[in-house]
Order: C-alpha cells, then structure tokens, then sequence
C-alpha cells in the first residue's frame, strides 16, 4: 500500500508536466500572435516586437516551458496576455473560489436528492414506482443546459420572481440556487443509480435476512444495515466525482453570469492566453491526480482486494 | 498621418456594453463588437445595424455645409482658438451647496459592462478601457457630441496657437486638482506625456497622438527621457511644440494618452498602480474584481459639478442583460433581438422604457482587395454590389434596425452626399455587369473567402443573406472565416485577405477621415489597395482647398467615383437605435459618438429599485 | 441494436466464421431480452427514427438548409415550415434534420476511431502484451485524463481548425477532389480530434481490463501452448470476450458526442455555416453567451426548442439503451 501510494505520488509531478507541456504546445500550433493581441488594436510593429522580447515569444517552445515551469515552481504562474500585469494566480484565485462553491452546493443538490432517491428507488424494486423514477432522473439528466438555465430563469426568476437572475454572492445567497439545481439535478441520476444499485446489493446480502431473523423491526433494518452498507461504496465514488466537478459549469456560468473559472478560462482560450490556459490545466489537472489518487487510497482501505490488483 | 482610430470616437460604448449582455451580434443601436462572446472586443469591428427610422434632418444638404465650415474653423483654425464653453458648463464652482444638486445627489447606478483591457490610459487602445478611463481620468481637450464645436478644452481653460501653427500654449484651469486632493500642474502634463512616451511604459499608441511633439520620439526610442517640445511656463501654462503645422494636433489631445497622470500614484503604485488611480475624471475607482465588478465612484473633487451618482456598478460577469432588466438588477439595457417586437409593443409595460439613442457615426461594409482576383474586375464587383436587396435585408431581418448604406460618408456627417448615386439592388443591372466581368463563368472564378472579425460560428445573418442573395441572383458561391480581431486586423492590414467585412468610425469630424484615409493610394490603412489617380488628384487638392465648401464637394466627387468603381460593397449606416432605460433614471443620453456620460445621470429614490 | 437485429439474418455456415457463432447467438439472445423491454424499445424506435431522418436528410429535408426566404422569417410553424422558420426564414426542420445528419457522422467518427479502433486495438495490445505497450498507453491516456475535459476540447478545436483547413484547401487546389471544404470535412476532422483523447481512453482501459482478465483463462493458454500466433489468438479468442462491454461503453458515447458537438458549435468553434448542426442552431439563438437564451425561450421557443428536443431524446434515448444492453450483456456487473 505504501509502495502503491508513493509510487503515485511521484508519478503525479511528471504526470502534472506533461500535461502542461501537452496545453503550452498547442499554443504554438495556433494561428495568432499573443503579442499581437496584446498590443491591441493600433500598435506600431516595434511596440508589438518590444512585447515579445519582453514576454520571451521568439524562444523555442520547450524553452518558454522550461521556463514556465521554473517560474511556477516558485509559485510565479507567469503574466496574462489579457489583463496586463496582472498575476495569473491573482487572477485565477477568485474566479477558481467561485466555480468551487458553484460546484460545492450543485454537488450538495446532487446527492441530497440522488442518494435518497436511489434509496426510495431499490426499496420498491419490482413495483412500477421504481423504474417510473429511474425514466424520470434520467429525461431530467439528459436535458440540455440550454433549456433549463433559461427556463429556470424565466420561471422562477421572471414569472414568479423569487430569486434573482444572475449574479454570484457566495453560495449560501438565493443567487447560488438557479445555478445548483441546474447543475445538480441531472447529477442526481448518476447517483440515483449508484445507490440504487448498492442499495440492491445490500437488500441481497445474507445478514440483512438474519437481521430480520433476530426480529428487528423492519424500519430499524432499512436505516441501520441497509443505507449505511449501501452509502459505504458510495464513498468511494465521492472523490472521483467531486474531481469531476471542475470546469462542469461552464455554460451555466455563461447564461447566469457567474464570475467563474470557466468563463476566464473561455475568454482565455479565444486570447490565446497562454499563461492563463497552462495554469488552469496544471491546476485543474493537480487537483484531479489529487482525488484520483485519494479516491484510489479510500477505496483500497474500503475494498482490500483492490490491493491485489494494483 | 497614420491609422485612424475607430475609438479616438470610440464606438459605441454603451452598445459594447450591453452587447455582450443583451444580445448577440445585434445589439441594440449603434455599432457592436464583432461577435458577442465573453471576450470584450475592440469596437467597430463589425457594426451593427441598428435603427433605421428615416434619418433626422441631420442629413440636409445646407446643414452638412455649415457643419462644414463650423468645424473647418473649430478644427483646422489657425487664428487663436479659444475655447468657448457651452452654456451649461460655465459652471466652474464645485457645486457642493447647490440645493438641485442635493435633491438630485446619491444612488447606485447599475448596468453591465465589460472588462477594460487596461485602465491606464497611456495603454488604452480598446473602446472598452476608453469608456472607463473616460470617466477616472481627462485630459486638456475633450469631444463632445455638439457637431459644430466638436472638440472643446477639458482641463485645458484655453489654448492659443500661434502664427505657424507649430506653437501651441494651454492654460490650465485654475485650481485643478487630481482625485487625491493633490494639485494639477502643468508639470504633470509633461511628466504623463514623456510618461506615456517612455518605452517601459509600453504604450503602442503614442507616437501617433503624441508623436507630432519636436522631441518626443528621442523618448520613444529612449534616447531621451525629456522632449524639449513641452515646456512648463508656470504652473497653469504648458506650451507644446510640434514638428509642423498640424490642424488636427488639437484633436488628438482629446485620446486617452495624452490624459494627466498623477506621477505619486504611479511610482507608488508599480505596475499595478491603476488598481487604485487617481485621476482628474468625474469618477474614481473604487473597486474592482477582474470578470466581476467595476465600481466607481463619484469625484468630489472633480473640476466641474461632481456626478449626482454616488456610484456606478458595472456587472462584468454578464448573464441575460434583458432578463436582469426586467428583474431590476441593472438599469439600461440593450434590446436582443429575440425580444425587440415584444418591447416594442405599446401594449407591453416595457414599452415605457425604451429610448431612442442617436445614430452614431459609422460606416460598415464588405471590403474588395482590388488586387486579389476576382475582386481585380470593378465589373465583378458592381455586379455583387447590385445584386444586395440591402433594404430588404434591412426590413425583414434585421427589425429596419439598420439603415442601408451606399457610400463611405454616412448622413449627418461633415461632406455627407443626399445626391449620392448608390449602386442600388438592381438585378438587371447586377446581371449585366456580371456578364462584363472576365469572371462570368463560375470555372474562372477563385474559391472566394470572405473574413469577418470572430471567433468562429456563424457570421453576422446579414452576411449570411447577402451570400445567399450572391448565390440565388447570380451563383457566386462563397466561404466565410472567422478570425480574432486582433489577427483579422494585422491581416487586413497587410492586404491578405481577399475580401472582408468591416466598419468605419471617423477619427475626427472631416470627410478626409473617411474618403482620403480609406481610399488614396497611397494611405496605409487603404485596405482594399484601391488606386485612381482621379481620386488621388481630387483628394489632393481637397487637402489644400481653403474653401471648406469646395473642399467638401472635392471629396463628394472623389466619394462618387469610388463607389462607382465599387471597392465597397457599403452595408450600412450608424442609425438611431433603440435601449430600455428605467423610469427612474434621468439624464442618461448616449451621443453620436458613441459614449455615455455617466456625470448627468440622477435616480429618482422614490421609484428605484 | 440495427446491428443485433441484421446479425439475425446471417447465416453463419462457414467454418471460417463458426468461431463468431458466439457472439452471434449472444447478439440474438440480446436482441431477444431488448424487445422484452419496453422502454429500451422505444428507445431503439426513438433512435430509428431519429437516424433514419438524418441519413436521408437530402430525401427528407423540405428545403435547402441554406436557403433563406426574407419573405418569411420568423414564421411560427405552419404546413409548410413543419417547425417555423428561423430569422433568415430558413426551414427550421430541414436544418434540425441535416443538423442530426451532421451529428450522425460525427458521432461514427468519433466512436469509431477512438472506441473501436484505438480503444479496442490499444486496449488489447496493453492488456495481452503487457510490458512497455501497456505502460506507455495508461500513462499517456492518464496524462490525457487528468487534463479538465471542456479545457482539452476547447483548445484543441480552437487550434488545430486552421491547420486542417489549410490542408482541406490544399487538397481542393492540388487534387481533383473539391468540396472538401463544403463538405464539412473540417468540421469533423477537428472535432473528431478534439473529442479523441476524452473518448479513447475510456474505452481502451474497459477493454485492457477484460483482456486482463482472460488472457491467462485455459483456453486461452492452450491456445497459446498450442503454438496459435498472437493475433489468431487476440482476433478469436479475446476479441469475442471484450466486444460485449465495447458495445456498452459505445452505446453511451454516442450521446456523449452528441451534446460534446452541442456544445462546441455552441461557442463557434464546432461545426461551421452553412453547414447545419444542432449546437449552431442553438449557438445562433442564444447568442453564443447564451445571454438571449431567455429572450428565445420567450419569444419564439420553437427556434430553440427543435434542436434541443433532438439532443434530448438522442441522450436519453442512447442511455436507456446503454442501460438495457449492460444489463442485458453483463448481467454479473453491478
């Protein structure tokens, strides 16, 4: 397990490298020229010039990498090309706490009726209520964003007026509530299915039947055995889907003017700036080999054959 | 002289504004921003048409000529210029008892916006930083919308000029001072030009509005640090002199490079100094989240009346500009067209709400490369002038919220021509001409790309149905690119592109910043590479005609053989357009030029949000 | 299931093609449990439906996609334009039907170069040879992985499309060819491209792990004691093994790639005019911010609703029968 852990953890740095190399290298395949965009509209050729020997544009690639990544190290994620002067991680900073929070309460949507549901779902399995709820979770899952963001908004915010339109005020202001049910009820359905089917699991296992035989009322059955055993591989799927959630926003944040990561990080692709893409795919992917790598510690203390395995 | 500027009239502010809010390519009135994605864009990229409603008396023959000579006499004076402020500025007292101002005093005024790629001035280049910095910083000279007195003295109390036209001496209000209480001296103009000029400073635009001063480009290229042609008098007087005689010098004191700076806040505050500037603009900065929010706050120490606001709050997250209307989350907004029928029923509330903005000055169109085949055959390219129902186009899809175009001079413009022959929709014509050209047969034609500024998708519907009219009337096929505009700039630039769509604003109010700017042969930004020497003739003895009536005709006959020789395909005019604005907002008025005062407005308390 | 249902019909005689009987029977026995459920039939009839329009969409389709008619924009449904017409007064239904065309073939290029072709020759190659193979596909496709989905696929489309479009031009000048550009050739190789490192690497570890799991089953050992080569062995042996989760896995990528293509025509660097797809239709009423989404909805929803419902009933309907095939294929799992 150790060796296992270890051997992860190492291999992240590189992973993490090559990732970023993998973003920065696509900039030099892409038509435009960040210090042309920088300079804006009316420059002479010797500003735009004085721009890139500034910014290092002439070097070879892997060299402005190289030094990227020496810089980052340092914890220096370079300079946007869009907002000059500004510092990357000051600029991703705010927009990254945003988008988490986002994500944070859809995720808290998600499994606050996912989780439950599932649980309802499997306890009638065989009446038409289950699959009726299933067919349900899932139209619900396979609806567009571009449908229920104004839809949402149009209902509940135009019509009925509750809760405003746009706008971001932290996640626990009625702003946060369009933006998390439209990301976090087609969620549900994943999780739906993921305990319903645990839930079964649980249901066909030996010991709830001797529970029942030892005379336990039915009820003490369902919460005690059942939905603890059944939530306790669920677990496991936490961390990987909480992964997930970076970046899941995206068109939500468009549509309910969210000051979120994945808007800069749209801007940034259409600028070309560079600086901000590789920070945001270095920290992006950080944060994935991080929970994939928890994921895979939780599970292994959870399920001990996956030991074998790896 | 150089580029022009589509922002020196910075294109339609408020539009790029509320573009990326309401709307999508067509936004409200006045021009937008090529495409409305998430990234604030340069202004006139593409226009957009607007309004059409049959232009105000504006256009009138008689009025275009005295327009004319006013400006021939405001601008290109060469006597002693000095300022006349209009009526309702003569107010110098900082108003601070005034009992109007009181009752009219405070609130929050909010809209959407977009981010500003700088706020220093000195690096302004974008309409959307000049619309900010407009408002935090000023500079000697301003523009106004007043078409007969078009660029007035800001900081600047009067200027003289002298004989030559080379000396310039400007004198300073008196008791100028910055935001921070700090006093404005004619020192610190020096201090932010040679600033601006300086090559750490990074500014890509100085030379062309500064470059004129004897000494400055020693600056530019760091040779220098001080140009001998600023020089201090005293404390309110600064004498400027420029490397010849110049007319148009006075105009370009009105661009945000050459705005006062405050030398304290800058070495104080590094390189992130304009997170807190200070400047002499009728606003300060109060805060600002980079994609959240941009709030301003009023200037109490701002030379004239302050702003009756007690704040402006720029929403720069975006979202649905109409439904954030309707639910009273900002106060203007533009109108997508999605929702332009439904507001602009009388029966529906909104309808209360909707304020006709003026047209602005500008004028968009489809570029030929001259050069570039089949664009090298003026039959070919009169032939898909005619072919264009721009009327129709204008009618059925785009809520008559464009005015069709016919020549580079837009109506209300100094040398506007009513009698101008356009190349109207004539499909006969348009087939006979086709049948001229060496590129009748479809076998002989070049694939044919036309460019527009974007990030990709659909280009403008109107281009979409001008290529569909192409293709049904005569069965010229074509293919459309999308490019970042700043790209799609360098490229038009540098003549690679073979046909394009663009917009025009004028620099300054003379028909020389369309006609001779866009179309002498020799112009570096004569896009389409069009050349006759008929043309170069009349716009050269334009340039030298004193008679401002004779000079005007000189370019309406230059303008008439251009777009007889078709190197445009002209699509439209800046036209009134239409936004909402709450009840409770007054002395919210757009200009022609494109900007927004913000220094006006007052809230009614009572029925605000 | 077009294809369980064909499988039917083949005659499996020859003794070359006995070894498929597997499969074949398993594919039948498929087929048999899906007609048994209800929704996962409907589904199927959904999807017959849906791609029987999209591939005779030249047959189908009313008018010319491209076609406007300024006399008519905005035209609520009629008997003429069965679902309206858009602001050009083009057919709302022609485009929604050559838009599923366009999705159709993006989703079989996708599905078929990144599941199919690299998945299952990636996935068996590292599963049955092991070693350097094996290393360097996971760590790559992990690399891969760890990048944020929407970043990989914005930036890829939003990078290589000139690149490919060049050499679409090229080809057109220097080759008979033409129309490669019209065609939407670009469009599909660029998406293709940039919905590849999401796509293969799921479909390449489904089929690595099953590989793993039999190769060393006895058959397959005496297989390879009796001295059969590598490739008989990975073609009759594991290839039939590995198929049943590849069709699973392919069954939901196929909506995947549907809403993907949504989305990045959406911000305007999909697929591009003329050429019609569900996210430009989207993308063009929206305002590509999305910011008059609402205003659509409002004024004129059919506008946005059509290419929504498609997209809508193409993921749900892919799910529901990605659903009904694990279980029927896989009964152990899960």
């Amino acid at each position: 397990m150790l060796i296992y852990t270890s051997r992860r953890l190492l291999w992240t740095p590189v992973l993490l490298f090559v990732a970023g190399l993998f973003i920065f290298s696509l900039g030099s395949v892409a038509p435009g020229d960040p210090a042309e965009l920088m300079a804006g509209q009316r420059a002479d050729p010797e500003a735009i010039e004085r721009i890139r020997e500034r910014l290092g544009l002439d070097d070879p690639f892997l060299m402005q990498y190289m030094r990227y990544i020496a810089d980052a190290l340092k914890g220096d994620f370079g300079e946007s090309y869009r907002y000059r002067g500004r510092d990357v991680f000051e600029l991703l900073g705010p927009k990254l706490r945003v988008s988490l929070e986002l994500n944070l309460v859809s995720y808290v949507v998600t499994l606050v009726i996912g989780l439950p549901l599932g649980f309802w779902a499997a306890m009638r399995q065989g009446t038409w209520k289950d699959p009726t709820m299933t067919t349900i979770m899932l139209l619900i899952y396979a609806l567009p964003v571009f449908f229920t963001a104004p839809f949402l908004i149009l209902v509940f915010a135009l019509w009925l007026d509750w809760i405003p339109v746009s706008g971001w005020s932290g996640m626990f202001s009625t702003h946060a509530v369009l933006p998390a049910v439209t990301i976090g009820l087609p969620g549900a359905f994943v999780f739906m299915r993921f305990m319903r089917a645990s839930t079964l699991d649980v249901l066909g296992q030996e010991y709830v039947r001797t529970a029942h035989g030892k005379g336990m009322g039915h009820m003490t059955v369902n919460r005690r055995h059942i939905a603890r055993n059944a939530l306790l591989p669920i677990i496991t799927i936490l961390g990987f889907s909480l992964a997930g959630l970076f970046g899941g926003s995206l068109i939500v944040e468009l549509i309910y003017g969210i000051p979120g990561v994945s808007r800069l990080a749209l801007e940034a692709v259409f600028q070309r700036d560079y600086p901000v893409l590789t920070a945001l795919t270095l920290l992006g992917a950080g944060m994935l080999a991080l929970a994939n790598l928890v994921a895979d510690i939780m599970y292994s203390v959870i399920d001990p054959r996956i030991r074998l395995r790896s | 002289m150089k580029f022009v500027p589509k922002l020196l009239i910075a294109g339609a502010v408020l539009a790029t504004m509320l573009v990326f809010a309401c709307a999508s390519e067509e936004p409200t009135a006045t021009p937008v921003p090529p495409t409305a994605t998430t990234v604030p864009q340069p202004p006139t990229a593409t226009p957009v048409p607007p309004e059409p409603t049959p232009a105000p008396n504006l256009s009138v023959a008689p009025t275009a000529t005295a327009i004319a000579e006013a400006t021939a006499e405001a601008v290109a004076a060469e006597e002693t210029a000095t300022a006349v402020m209009e009526e309702a500025e003569v107010v110098t007292e900082r108003v601070v008892d005034d009992p109007e101002f009181d009752a009219r005093r405070g609130g929050v005024f909010r809209m959407l916006g977009s981010d500003p790629t700088t706020l220093d001035p000195a690096l302004t280049t974008d309409s959307t930083s000049y619309d900010y910095v407009l408002k935090i910083f000023g500079g000697l000279m301003r523009l106004t919308d007043d078409p007969s007195n078009p660029i007035v003295p800001d900081l600047a109390e009067s200027f003289t000029v002298s004989q030559e036209g080379t000396v310039y001496r400007f004198k300073l209000r008196d008791d100028l001072v910055f935001s921070d209480g700090s006093p404005v001296t004619a020192f610190d103009f020096k201090w932010s030009w040679e600033r601006a000029a300086a090559p750490d400073t990074g500014s890509t635009v100085v030379k062309e509005f500064l470059g004129d001063i004897v000494g400055i480009n020693d600056v530019i290229e760091g040779n220098a640090t001080s140009a001998e042609g600023i020089t201090v008098i005293d404390e309110t007087t600064l004498e400027v002199q420029i490397d010849g005689p110049k007319p148009y010098f006075i105009a370009k004191l009105t661009y945000p490079v050459t705005f006062v700076v405050n030398q304290d806040n800058i070495e104080a505050g590094g390189e992130t100094w304009t997170d807190d500037p200070v400047g002499t603009g009728p606003f300060i900065l109060k805060d600002y989240e980079i994609g959240v929010s941009l709030v301003l706050a009023r200037n109490d120490n701002f030379w004239d009346r302050p702003p009756f606001l007690d704040e402006v709050h720029f929403n720069l997250a975006g979202g649905s500009s109409m439904a954030m209307y309707e639910n009273d989350e900002i106060h203007v907004s533009g109108i997508p067209f999605a929702a332009y029928e439904r507001v602009t029923d009388p029966n529906e509330p909104l309808y209360q709400d909707v304020v006709d903005v003026p047209a602005e000055f500008f004028t968009s169109y489809i570029g030929f490369n001259v050069k570039m085949a089949p664009f090298d055959d003026a039959h070919f390219r009169r032939a898909l002038n005619y072919a264009v129902d721009k009327e129709l186009i204008a009618e059925a899809v785009l809520n008559n919220r464009a005015r069709p175009a016919y020549g580079p001079i837009p109506p209300g413009f100094i040398g506007f021509n009513p009698d101008l022959e356009g190349l109207r929709f004539d499909l006969e014509k348009a087939e006979e001409e086709l049948a001229m050209s060496e590129y009748a047969d479809p076998d002989s034609r070049p694939r044919i790309v036309l460019t527009t500024s974007g990030t990709g998708g659909s280009p403008p519907v109107w281009l979409q149905a001008i290529a569909d009219m192409w293709d049904r009337y005569l069965g010229v096929t074509i293919e459309f690119q999308e490019v970042e505009w700043a790209t799609f700039l360098q490229e038009v630039d540098n003549y690679r592109l073979q046909v394009f769509s663009l917009a025009w604003s004028p620099d300054y109010p003379d028909p020389h910043t369309f006609v001779d700017v866009l179309f002498r042969s020799d112009s570096q930004i004569n896009s389409t590479q069009y050349s006759n020497a008929e043309v170069d003739a009349l716009l050269d003895s334009a340039t030298t005609e004193p008679d401002p009536a004779r000079r005007v005709q000189l370019y309406q006959e230059a303008e008439q053989i251009i777009v007889n020789e078709a190197a445009w395909l002209p699509l439209w005019w800046g036209s009134e357009g239409k936004i909402l604005v709450k009840q409770s907002v007054n002395g919210f008025a757009l200009s022609p030029l494109g900007s927004f005062t913000l220094r006006d407005v007052w809230l009614e308390k009572e029925i605000d949000f | 299931m077009n294809r369980a249902g064909s499988s039917e019909t083949a005659r499996i005689d020859s003794p070359v093609l006995a070894e498929m009987e597997a499969p074949d029977s398993f594919l039948r026995h498929a087929w048999n449990q899906l007609r048994k459920r209800k929704l996962a039939l409907f589904a199927v009839c959904v999807l017959a439906v849906l791609y029987t329009l999209g591939i005779f969409a030249p047959l189908v389709a009313t008018h010319d996609y491209s076609e406007t008619n300024l006399a008519k924009t905005e035209a609520a449904p009629d008997t003429e334009n069965w679902l309206g017409t858009d602001r050009l007064g083009r057919d709302i239904f022609s485009r929604v039907v050559w838009g599923i065309q366009t999705t159709i073939i993006l989703t079989v290029i996708t599905i078929l170069t990144a599941s199919v072709f690299l998945g299952l020759a990636l996935g068996m190659a590292a599963g049955y040879l092991r070693g350097a193979v094996d290393i360097i596909t996971m760590r790559t496709g992990e690399v891969v992985a760890v990048v944020p989905d929407f970043l990989l696929v914005l930036i890829i489309a939003a990078t290589v499309r000139p690149r490919i479009k060049e050499f679409g031009y090229w080809i057109e000048d220097n080759t008979p060819i033409s129309g490669v550009i019209s065609s939407g050739a670009v469009d599909y190789i660029v998406l293709g491209l940039a919905f590849l490192p999401l796509s293969w690497f799921g479909a390449m570890r489904l089929i690595r792990g099953q590989t793993l799991a039999i190769r060393d089953a006895p058959y397959v050992d005496a297989a390879r004691s009796m001295g059969v080569g590598t490739p008989t062995i990975l073609i009759r042996h594991i290839l039939p093994n590995v198929i049943t989760p590849l069709v699973v896995s392919v069954s939901f990528g196929m909506g995947a790639v549907a809403l993907g293509e949504v989305i990045a025509s959406f911000f305007g660097i999909g697929v591009q005019p003329p050429r019609p797809s569900l996210g430009v239709m989207i993308g063009d009423v929206t305002a590509r911010t999305g910011s008059a989404a609402v205003e659509t909805l409002r004024s004129h929803p059919e506008q946005l609703l059509s290419p929504i419902i498609v997209v809508w009933l193409m993921i749900f309907c892919w799910n529901i029968l990605g659903d009904a095939l694990n279980d029927i294929l896989n009964p152990r799992a899960r």
